[in-house]
């Protein structure tokens, strides 16, 4: 039994695992201030993939079209030339790099780094069409972008406010973590246009219509100010800008905006004045916040709210960014972002700190961000991606356009650890190692830095991530490379201020929650208790505005999409495991019983939907959970990739796509 | 027979049977008790293992295919609870599940009798921590630790003291004085079918399985085809595709699937084997995210709804 930490979400659940004969054995650890011993049916079943006779085994170079086995020396020497032959004839930014979320803290640093040294900040992952506004919203109005809470402190609050978030099916063991506490008298408020398990335990539910979130939450914060259920000394004492904020507000009483999310007054007012009164109260969201054109906006709405209530800074209390990937925090953290070098620091500003370092002059551009890059695969001034364990083929908006941009390159590179939608199209294929096979820090949602241990040996030639990366460093770059994480993660403590306390030794098998620094050698539990990272909390005035998708005459549906409990993004993984692929074996489209009966389709029918860009054909599922007008499909499945159907709108601020409000048509 | 050893002597069993088996207990690990290759007596943990040791018997995924190889195999520290669990499944799985049986009849165990009630544990409901079939059967006493053998393993015993005092006999009611009972005899006719239980249940539970992974009496697998071969793999009657087929599913709604686990543990399995499918070892609450307790099925009131 070696004691792990879980592959799939950001929770971080810690578990035992024992790999005898290619079988595996899990079991949740008791002792995790994490899970508890818990564990959802993803951690239990969710494994075998790491024993699959379908790993890529070896690395591979395309030769007339074919893939051929070649030597790790021979394959990374082709890359690195090839590499550096692009950034001769077209300079460093000519060259992208795609970090992954799944990937260790070492990992991610040494891709952003290798990237940064090559000359190039393109260099981006898939937080990119997760978090990033969560990043740019916090960062902007407290200072930091991460949980301002633990799981733990939960416990103690009064009140929790879950919106955009399937808590029970995407972040289980938190899901339940506040279904238990409802059990014993804490108070429950659901805002999700799906009615998920979550709102099924809810005191208040409100449906409300994919992208009005900040017509709803302002309208939630006009009742807070008429009924004076705001914390003035707080206000006064932690914040700035509230005036111009107030004076926003205003304009949204909840008879306003009804008509624009769907909900009824009366329940705006119960939700407003419970989140308000029971005190404290703690606002939990998912991709239903951030996956929007107003996505950082929504974030702000977030913030503000829990900045008029007082509710920041105590225990109990805070904003939880549900992060969805295991080690997507981390990845963020490590400045695996185009606009980010490690720990926040921004591009643009001053990043002598780094040069120093590193000891070399180093780009202060902001780089080619994950929803950019395709596009400029296809305008032809990207010439080479080199993405590490991401299936973006599957994963990106508008995927026609990822694929006209994959072809479009001169040099493709996918280090991976299955043969891909994505790693199918590469010129160069490098056979990774799973999060079971590696060592090095993964951290979670709550800020928590844990360690990883191999619990199996990869096959065949498959390496750890950040091996590979290491001796590409050394041929990209001339580098000296590293001889193991834990000389990365020193590395890393000298470059990010909030990880400078932790010792790789002691944060097995518990972990720390950042900062761990001088002044917090045990790491920090509740953030913002004395004053915001940033100063004062700033309070944002955000006006409502429509999502791009807008249903219409010819699109009269609004899809939205999203993922299941058994699977895993494009399934690479949990498609691979007997049980999870038997609860969800095939592509659905969920649709309400009403308009199914409206356009005669059958529970089971093959339907198609259709965007302005793309259409897929998959089988309906009739549901209750779903209200009129409205679609959801999960987007794990290669049969009937709904991301054709999600076009090229971003956020301003933070470039995430609008994943969640698509128009479009169903054709029975 | 019963015989008394000391510390020493017990070491000198576990060596004789180190001769014979490949040896395994509970020992701790990282604060939990798991189980573990281990060399000597001195090792195995009196704590209750953090789980049944049931993939001794039935692992968590098998190709099915191969022949299982007898390995001779003895486990240490089993409590008498997660030893029952095997009895138990020996009535519905025992020479029809042919590695099933060939792992059971090449394993030992040396079960351990519980001298204090574990957190939550009701196994007193259904017996209590005496059993009466058993390999080689331990009950510790300060220092000394009275010993019971089955005939089969009786050799290892030899020029052990025989002891004078039963310890076993009268032990379990002894056991329910002291920690209590709650009463499952006759729950297969109280148990309700249209009880609002399984619709509370429902609303909680995240099918994550755990109550039937952490089973010691669960034997319930799923059979599959894959490029490499015909595997199993530990299944659970809580989740949807357990009884899809394709003219529907027969149990469409958790709150179905729940009563059923409920309803074979109690009421099935009663009928049809004489036995609760359940040893009273309480790790299915112990597991369960959403704190269902399999205990409010057995007191619950079916009466009054």
């Amino acid at each position: 039994m070696l004691l792990t930490v879980c592959p799939y979400c950001g929770t971080g659940c810690q578990m035992n695992v024992e790999f005898m004969d290619g079988h595996v054995t899990v079991h949740g650890y008791n002792k995790s201030p994490v899970n508890h011993g818990k564990l959802c049916i993803k951690g239990y079943q969710g494994l075998s993939y790491s024993s699959s006779s379908k790993r890529i085994t070896h690395p591979m170079v395309r030769k007339d079209g074919k893939f051929v086995e070649v030597s790790w020396d021979k394959a990374l020497d082709y890359v690195a030339s090839r590499l550096n032959q692009i950034k001769k004839s077209y300079g460093p930014d000519a060259v992208a790099f795609q970090s992954s979320a799944k990937c260790t803290n070492e990992e991610n640093y040494l891709m952003q780094k290798i990237a940064r040294l090559f000359g190039t900040n393109n260099v981006d992952h898939c937080a990119r069409s997760c978090h990033s506004s969560t990043v740019a919203g916090l960062i902007r109005t407290l200072g930091t972008a991460a949980a301002t809470g633990s799981i733990e402190s939960l416990k103690d609050s009064g009140t929790y406010f879950v919106i955009g978030s399937n808590t029970t099916e995407q972040h289980p063991i938190i899901g339940t973590t506040i279904i238990n506490e409802t059990r014993r008298g804490k108070h429950l408020i659901v805002a999700d246009p799906r009615r998920t398990k979550m709102a099924l335990n809810a005191e208040i539910f409100m449906q409300f219509m994919p992208g009005s979130d900040v017509a709803l939450l302002n309208s939630m914060m006009n009742v807070i100010l008429k009924e004076k259920l705001h914390d003035t000394e707080f206000i006064k004492s932690r914040t700035e800008n509230f005036d111009e904020f107030a004076k926003e507000i205003e304009k949204y009483d909840p008879a306003v905006t009804e008509s624009i999310t769907g909900v009824s007054p009366d329940l705006v007012v119960k939700a407003a004045r419970l989140y308000a009164s029971e005190k404290p109260s703690a606002i939990l969201y998912g991709m239903g916040i951030t996956q929007h054109v107003h996505g950082t906006e929504n974030v702000m709405s977030v913030s503000n709210l829990a900045l008029l209530t007082g509710n920041l800074g105590k225990r109990g209390s805070g904003i939880f960014p549900l992060r969805g990937q295991n080690n997507v925090q981390g990845s963020s953290d490590m400045g695996s972002l185009a606009e980010f070098y490690p720990g926040y620091a921004a591009v643009g500003s001053d990043i002598s700190k780094f040069e120093e370092l590193w000891q070399t002059k180093l780009p202060n551009k902001v780089g080619l961000m994950l929803s950019e890059m395709f596009d400029a695969a296809v305008s032809g001034t990207l010439k080479a991606i080199y993405v590490m364990g991401e299936n973006p083929v599957i994963t990106e908006a508008n995927i026609s356009e990822v694929e006209k941009g994959i072809r479009n390159l001169e040099l493709f590179v996918v280090q991976d650890i299955f043969m891909t939608e994505t790693a199918a199209m590469a010129d160069v294929v490098l056979p990774a190692a799973t999060a079971l096979e590696k060592e090095g820090t993964f951290t979670n949602t709550e800020r928590r830095v844990q360690r990883i241990v191999p619990v199996k040996e990869p096959p065949g030639e498959a390496r750890q991530d950040w091996w590979i990366l290491s001796e590409l460093s050394r041929k990209l770059l001339g580098s000296k490379g590293y001889d193991s994480p834990q000389e990365i993660f020193e590395e890393i403590r000298k470059a990010i201020p909030n990880y400078s306390g932790i010792s790789y030794d002691e944060i097995y098998p518990l972990g720390k929650q950042w900062p761990v620094n001088k002044s917090s050698p045990n790491g920090t539990e509740i953030l913002h208790v004395e004053k915001f990272t940033r100063g004062p909390g700033r309070f944002v005035p955000v006006q409502y505005k429509p999502p791009s998708g807008v249903a219409s005459n010819d699109y009269p549906f609004i899809l939205t999409t999203g993922r299941n409990y058994f699977h895993w993004h494009s399934g690479t993984m949990t498609r691979r495991s007997d049980i999870l692929e038997r609860e969800s074996p095939s592509p659905y489209v969920e649709i309400s019983r009403e308009d199914a009966k409206k356009l005669n389709i059958r529970n089971g029918q093959v339907i198609g939907v259709e965007s302005s860009i793309g259409k897929v054909s998959l089988p309906a599922r009739t549901t209750d959970a779903i209200p009129e007008g409205i679609v959801f499909i999960p987007f794990h499945f290669k049969e009937a990739r709904v991301n054709a159907l999600v076009g090229d709108n971003l956020d301003p601020y933070s470039k995430i796509p609008e994943f969640k409000v698509v128009a479009v048509k169903v054709i029975p | 027979m019963i015989f008394v050893l000391n510390e020493s002597e017990m070491e000198t069993l576990f060596q004789r049977i180190h001769k014979d088996y490949e040896t395994f207990g509970s020992v701790e690990e990282s604060g939990e008790i798991v189980f573990d290759r281990i060399d000597s007596f001195s090792e195995i943990s009196d704590e209750k293992s953090s789980y049944a040791p049931k993939d001794f018997l039935i692992t968590r995924s098998a190709n099915i295919l191969e022949v299982p190889k007898p390995e001779k195999k003895a486990v240490f520290g089993i409590k008498s609870c997660d030893l029952r669990g095997f009895q138990i499944m020996d009535l519905q799985i025992l020479g029809k599940d042919l590695s099933y049986t060939t792992r059971r009849e090449n394993t030992m165990f040396v079960n351990s009798v519980c001298t204090e009630m574990c957190h939550g544990g009701f196994c007193t409901a259904f017996g209590g921590p005496v059993l009466d079939k058993y390999d080689i059967q331990v009950m510790r006493s300060g220092d000394e630790y009275y010993v019971q053998a089955s005939e089969k393993f009786r050799g290892y015993f030899r020029d052990f003291r025989p002891s004078d005092d039963d310890p076993f006999t009268g032990y379990n009611d002894q056991f329910s004085q002291r920690h209590g009972k709650i009463e499952a005899d006759g729950i297969e006719n109280r148990i309700k079918w249209s009880s609002s239980l399984w619709t509370e249940y429902a609303k909680r539970c995240i099918s994550c399985g755990a109550c039937n992974y952490s089973c010691p009496t669960c034997y319930c697998v799923d059979i599959y085809d894959d490029e490499d071969g015909r595997k199993q793999e530990w299944d659970s009657c809580i989740l949807e595709g357990f009884t899809r087929t394709s003219a529907g599913n027969i149990r469409p709604d958790l709150s179905d699937r729940l009563r059923q686990r409920f309803f074979h543990k109690y009421k099935y399995y009663k009928l049809s084997r004489d036995e609760y499918l359940c040893t009273g070892c309480n790790r299915c609450v112990d597991d369960c995210p959403v704190d269902i307790d399999i205990k409010e099925v057995i007191t619950h009131d079916y009466t009054v709804e």
